[in-house]
């Protein structure tokens, strides 16, 4: 029973922080309909920012994550501007390509400037836990956790109270009808893809502390974000929040009661599965939206 | 050139690379040979993926898997009953297309991303698999091939040969299926899916064959591959690398092409080869993934299209120039051709070939179509009118089944298809053209016509679109609506009137015993609409049975009876032409509605 | 108010406007009639730079806005309600209005202050303030859209056929405000299917055909015209002289103008 309760608390930790780290991936393909295949790579840059300051610094590797995260607002606005805005105009089909190619580039770019050598932020917190009885609360999985709570918060408390938030969610709903009160349709949209580039920022740095990465790490990561949108149904940011928490609970759960060599595997396995009997995601959220044309 | 010529170099030139590349083992050099068996598996594999990224359209991102598939699946059989990998080389073929199979269920209900999404997963799952089966796999230590039997003199003959065949028959199975009506399906399927489902392409089933045809050889590939590496280890077998490359190869040669991912891959081997031997030390790996990422990021950006089509394109503009094109030129007001003679169909006892009864559409709070019901005659011209938004055009989708009725039922010949998808009532006997005419911008005319099917029969699906019966029917009906000189045209380049009668001669292949056509006067020249009118009185006498919508008065009034009136998504008027213009109730519809002013005067403000 | 010269325009396929004149009075409700694909939206999407003239010129109160990108001619004072999903249907109708006012959105206080006007003038607007615009019917849609487009306080709003799909009643509503847009000094250009509807409102009417202007006349004097209905009922007759209906449209020269008349 502990062990069920501790996996449980371990999984729903972890799954806050997918969700943030998915967010960016999410808010991209729902406003634009742009599979973000750069979005492994662009998490991994985030984590060896925030590494590579706390080495320099000794600084807390998370509150670091507000560099990394300003640092990769500037990356999504090239990535933007330069590559996908780019590749919609001759051929929108080809965007995931392009982007697929940005992160294969880009981890050799990351391999070269940071090495290969497996790498990880030690704060002092780093392998210390709070003890509830006879639970044990990693340390840094909840000031993670709780870090991606407040900037998921954020993100939404943006989307939803601020004029640059209204002028996303209105192209999403209608690029035509946001001509038409004035809004500048590329700006917000580069806006938008920087924006998401930031959370990845921040996550980043949960990354650099609660994981050992190497360049070539983005692989499996992308996996786990294209899992955490498939499980809520792409697009949807609650969706996303909601399928994090499953797969960090089915991750912790394999890796307690099956085997720890599973547990990579546990994101394709839910990907396949959920694409082949539930393609509209856990909750009801459909791939394709249906215009209604009177 | 001419065209005796330019048939002997298409025939020609691929015969005589053939002879070339089979000569090179002879020369002993095992650089070379090497370098060419990694750049036949690379055309394999880009080959393969274009069947399905670049006809179909569903991009693919993990499709080396099924070199891995095949790699294992014949290692493992091998190892198991101790015979060659060559003999169970095809095993591994199978195993390829029986995963693509599985993987297509995918693309039954959702487009794009989720494709993406589910190959990707597929290689990356496989690779822990492999990993992780350590009893069957030998896990991440590998497993090891048995040795060649054959001597040392002959150094990798075997190999090189039977890679060579492969990339033959791959070649041979992209420029078959490319010219089947399963090919231009597929290329149908990639231009506009649901226009696709419309004209009888059983999207399902070819994108499952798609996929498979896309995988088969490929697992062949990657099982003599395997053996050619001597060691299967999961890194290598399952590498995400070697997909990238097969993406480029195909992008860069020009997707959707026989020859592009050849090309392609003949291309970038060799350039990756160089690269090699010239990125030494520590940094090797990551300078080629800079170098593969950036080039693949070049090609999208500067050459999306491709070099082969990049060069046709070329070639085909130095060759019109000069040349009127077919647009510019005015269709004679001939005499039309002898009406195309239609399938007789089995017909029921009912007089009514299509009944809407109570049928309604809402869109959210918005009601398109309201309790609303007709019938059209076997043998009429039925025409429905109505003003803008009175949902004629939602009616024609509910007929076609684009939209599903949000209540009432639709009966056609007998029987109810409300329920149908929009490809089982095609099969059933409705066709339909569009307001704004939907062709497939990648094919010609003739293939745009060729690809419409009236029933699903398999055996169809591996028919010649460009030779053969289904051509010459294609022809005989882009004669009779007037465009016989169009044939090779692409789609696009044709008029917006003549796209309309492009689509009308689309609908006809299908041979339906119902048409439906959405405003086929809108938009053209007077010239084209005598033309529309007499081609639709022609097919009529010959017993077609058609619904029109159309806002020309002076043609839906002399060509149509009965004519149906719409009015805010109900019926208000139906009757003979004559009636339905002295009606009041009709008038009032078109010149606005009184009851809303009175509404309006009654509110009081005014 | 607004003065169009020569203008030729269209969308990729071809050229809908074929040299169209066109101006409208300031402070007057001039509705557009004339039969389908005669070029009447066109006409608004030209004038709010959704599409651009090929020829000819645009010009607000003297000066030119023809080529202006959609937000410049919102900014020189011209809002256009678009046919169809005008509004954010996921977002509220406060986001909706709030996005009304994306241009003066620094200015905190006038917004606020033209969204409080506002909801006096459309109650609906506070009532449902909270509510998906999705939520609400098509008639309190369009509501929603007329006081969207008044909150920078334009010189001109465009409707591009405001009664399409709605019930009398809704239409009643649409009639109303239009008006109430119009008295609180504000010009009003619109297209409208609905030809007796459209120029009972309106003062002035336009009767286009083929990308022309056909007529230009106060609507009294335009709905008084015996052979209206006949210009309605032969989408393809040629541009003619208008007091020479084509013989064999159907109807034509059977209206009754008695009849028509009882209706004014």
């Amino acid at each position: 029973m502990t062990l069920l309760l501790q996996t449980l608390i371990f999984g729903c930790l972890i799954g806050g922080v997918y969700a943030l780290m998915s967010s960016g991936f999410t808010l991209i393909f729902g406003v634009m309909d742009v599979i973000n295949l750069a979005q492994g790579c662009l998490l991994i840059t985030g984590a060896y920012l925030s590494w590579w300051m706390w080495q320099r610094t000794g600084l807390d590797p998370l509150l670091l994550g507000v560099l990394s995260s300003a640092a990769l607002y500037g990356i999504g606005w090239l990535l933007y501007k330069g590559v996908v805005a780019r590749v919609q105009r001759v051929d929108p089909g080809l965007t995931l390509v392009a982007t697929f190619a940005v992160a294969v580039a880009g981890e050799g770019v990351i391999a070269l400037v940071f090495g290969t050598s497996d790498r990880s932020a030690t704060p002092s917190y780093f392998n210390t836990s709070f003890h509830l009885g006879s639970l044990s609360v990693p340390k840094a999985q909840l000031y993670a956790c709780i870090g991606a709570l407040v900037v998921l918060g954020g993100l939404y408390a943006l989307l939803r109270g601020t004029f640059l938030g209204r002028a996303i969610r209105a192209c999403a709903s209608s690029r035509g009808g946001a001509e038409l009160v004035g809004i500048d349709v590329e700006r917000a949209m580069a806006q938008m893809f920087a924006l998401g580039a930031a959370t990845t920022g921040f996550g980043g740095a949960a990354l650099s502390v609660l994981y050992q990465f190497l360049p070539d790490s983005q692989d499996i990561w992308i996996g786990r974000v294209l899992c955490v949108v498939v499980l809520g149904g792409l697009g949807s940011l609650p969706g996303a929040l909601a399928g994090a928490v499953v797969l960090g609970l089915g991750e912790a759960l394999t890796s307690t009661y099956w085997d720890v060599r599973w547990t990579t595997a546990v994101p394709y396995m839910l990907i396949l599965a959920i694409l082949l009997l539930r393609p509209q995601g856990l909750f009801g959220i459909t791939l394709r939206r249906e215009g209604a044309r009177a | 050139m001419t065209a005796r010529n330019r048939r002997l170099l298409r025939r020609g030139a691929p015969a005589l690379g053939v002879l070339l590349l089979a000569l090179v083992p002879l020369t002993g050099d095992i650089y070379y040979q090497n370098m060419l068996i990694m750049t036949f598996v690379l055309a394999v594999l880009a080959s393969g993926w274009n069947t399905m990224a670049g006809y179909t359209g569903y991009v693919s991102l993990g499709h080396s898997a099924f070199i891995g598939i095949g790699a294992y699946t014949a290692g493992v059989a091998s190892a198991h009953w101790g015979v060659s990998p060559f003999l169970v080389a095809p095993l591994g073929g199978v195993a390829a297309a029986l995963v693509a199979l599985l993987l297509s269920v995918v693309t039954r209900r959702t487009r794009g991303p989720a494709f993406v999404i589910v190959t990707f997963a597929l290689l990356e799952l496989l690779g822990l698999t492999v990993r992780n089966w350590t009893s069957v796999t030998g896990g991440s230590k590998g497993l090891l091939m048995p040795l060649p039997t054959w001597g040392v003199d002959i150094q990798d003959w075997p190999f090189y040969y039977t890679l060579l065949g492969l990339l033959v028959l791959a070649v041979a199975l992209a420029a078959g299926i490319a010219r089947t009506k399963l090919g231009i399906g597929l290329v149908a399927i990639r231009d506009d899916e649901d226009k696709a489902a419309g004209i009888g392409i059983s999207t399902p089933a070819y994108k499952s064959l798609a996929f498979m045809a896309s995988a088969v050889l490929v697992g062949v590939a990657g099982a003599v591959y395997g053996y050619y590496v001597s060691f299967l280890d999961p890194g290598a077998m399952f590498d995400i690398v070697l997909s990238v490359e097969a993406v480029l190869a195909a992008l860069m040669g020009g997707r959707g092409t026989v020859w592009g991912p050849v090309l392609g891959a003949f291309i970038l081997e060799p350039l990756s080869e160089v690269t090699n031997s010239h990125l030494g030390g520590s940094d090797a790996g990551a300078l080629r993934l800079v170098f593969f990422g950036g080039l693949l990021l070049a090609v999208t950006l500067l050459l999306p299209r491709g070099i082969l089509p990049q060069a046709a394109e070329w070639l085909r503009r130095r060759r019109t120039r000069g040349a009127t094109s077919p647009v510019g030129r005015r269709l004679a007001d001939a005499e039309l051709p002898a009406t195309p003679v239609m399938r007789p169909r089995a017909q029921t006892e009912d007089t009514a070939l299509l009944r809407l009864t109570g049928v309604s559409r809402r869109f959210g709070g918005l009601v398109a179509v309201d309790d609303c019901g007709f019938e059209v005659t076997r043998g009429s011209i039925t025409a429905l009118i109505g003003p803008n938004g009175s949902g004629k055009t939602t009616v024609f989708n509910l007929v076609d089944g684009t939209y599903p009725v949000t209540a009432g039922r639709i009966d056609f010949d007998g029987r109810r298809i409300d329920q149908l998808g929009p490809t089982r009532r095609t099969f059933a006997g409705i066709g339909r053209t569009y307001q704004l005419p939907r062709l497939f911008p990648s094919l010609t005319v003739l293939q745009n016509v060729a690809a419409a099917c009236g029933e699903f029969r398999p055996g169809n699906l591996l028919r010649s679109a460009v030779s053969g019966a289904e051509a010459a029917r294609a022809t005989e009906l882009l004669e009779f609506v007037g465009l016989g000189d169009y044939l090779t045209a692409r789609a696009t380049d044709l008029s917006y009137g003549q796209r309309k009668l492009v689509e009308l001669a689309q609908v006809l292949m299908l041979e339906p015993q119902l048409i439906l056509l959405d405003e086929p006067c809108a938009g053209i020249n007077p010239t084209l609409i005598r033309r529309m009118a007499a081609l639709i009185q022609a097919l009529n006498r010959a017993g077609q049975t058609f619904l029109i919508v159309e806002h020309d008065m002076n043609f839906v009034l002399s060509l149509s009876d009965p004519v149906v009136v719409l009015s805010r998504g109900t019926v208000i008027a139906h009757g003979a032409p004559d009636d339905i213009s002295a009606d009041e109730q009709v008038r009032e519809a078109y010149l606005g509605a009184d009851f809303a002013l009175d509404a309006a005067t009654a509110g009081g403000t005014a | 108010m607004i003065e169009m010269h020569s203008v030729v325009a269209g969308y990729g396929g071809g050229d809908v406007l074929q040299g169209l004149d066109l101006s409208v009075r300031p402070g007057t409700i001039t509705c557009i009639v004339g039969p389908n694909g005669a070029g009447k939206s066109t006409v608004l999407r030209a004038i709010s730079g959704q599409i651009h003239p090929r020829e000819g010129e645009i010009r607000l109160a003297g000066s030119a806005i023809h080529g202006h990108s959609p937000a410049a001619v919102i900014s020189a004072g011209i809002v256009q309600v678009p046919q169809h999903n005008g509004l954010f249907a996921d977002l509220t109708v406060r986001d909706n209005m709030l996005l009304g006012g994306y241009l003066i959105r620094r200015d905190k206080a006038r917004l606020r202050r033209r969204i409080a006007e506002l909801e006096e003038v459309f109650p609906i607007v506070r009532e449902r303030a909270d509510e998906k615009a999705a939520n609400l019917s098509g008639g309190q849609r369009r509501i929603v859209e007329f006081a969207r487009a008044l909150v920078l306080e334009p010189r001109m709003v465009l409707l591009d056929e405001p009664t399409l799909g709605l019930d009398p009643k809704a239409s009643a509503l649409v009639f109303d405000s239009t008006r109430m847009m119009r008295d609180l000094g504000t010009t009003v250009l619109m297209v409208e299917q609905n030809v007796r509807f459209g120029l009972r409102l309106a003062s002035h009417g336009v009767v286009m055909e083929r990308g022309r202007v056909l007529l230009a006349d106060s609507s009294e004097a335009l709905l008084a015209r015996p052979d209206m209905a006949a210009m309605f009922f032969g989408s393809s007759a040629p541009p003619a002289d208008p007091a020479e209906p084509e013989p064999g449209t159907g109807t034509g020269p059977g209206t009754d103008p008695q009849r028509e008349d009882a209706h004014l």
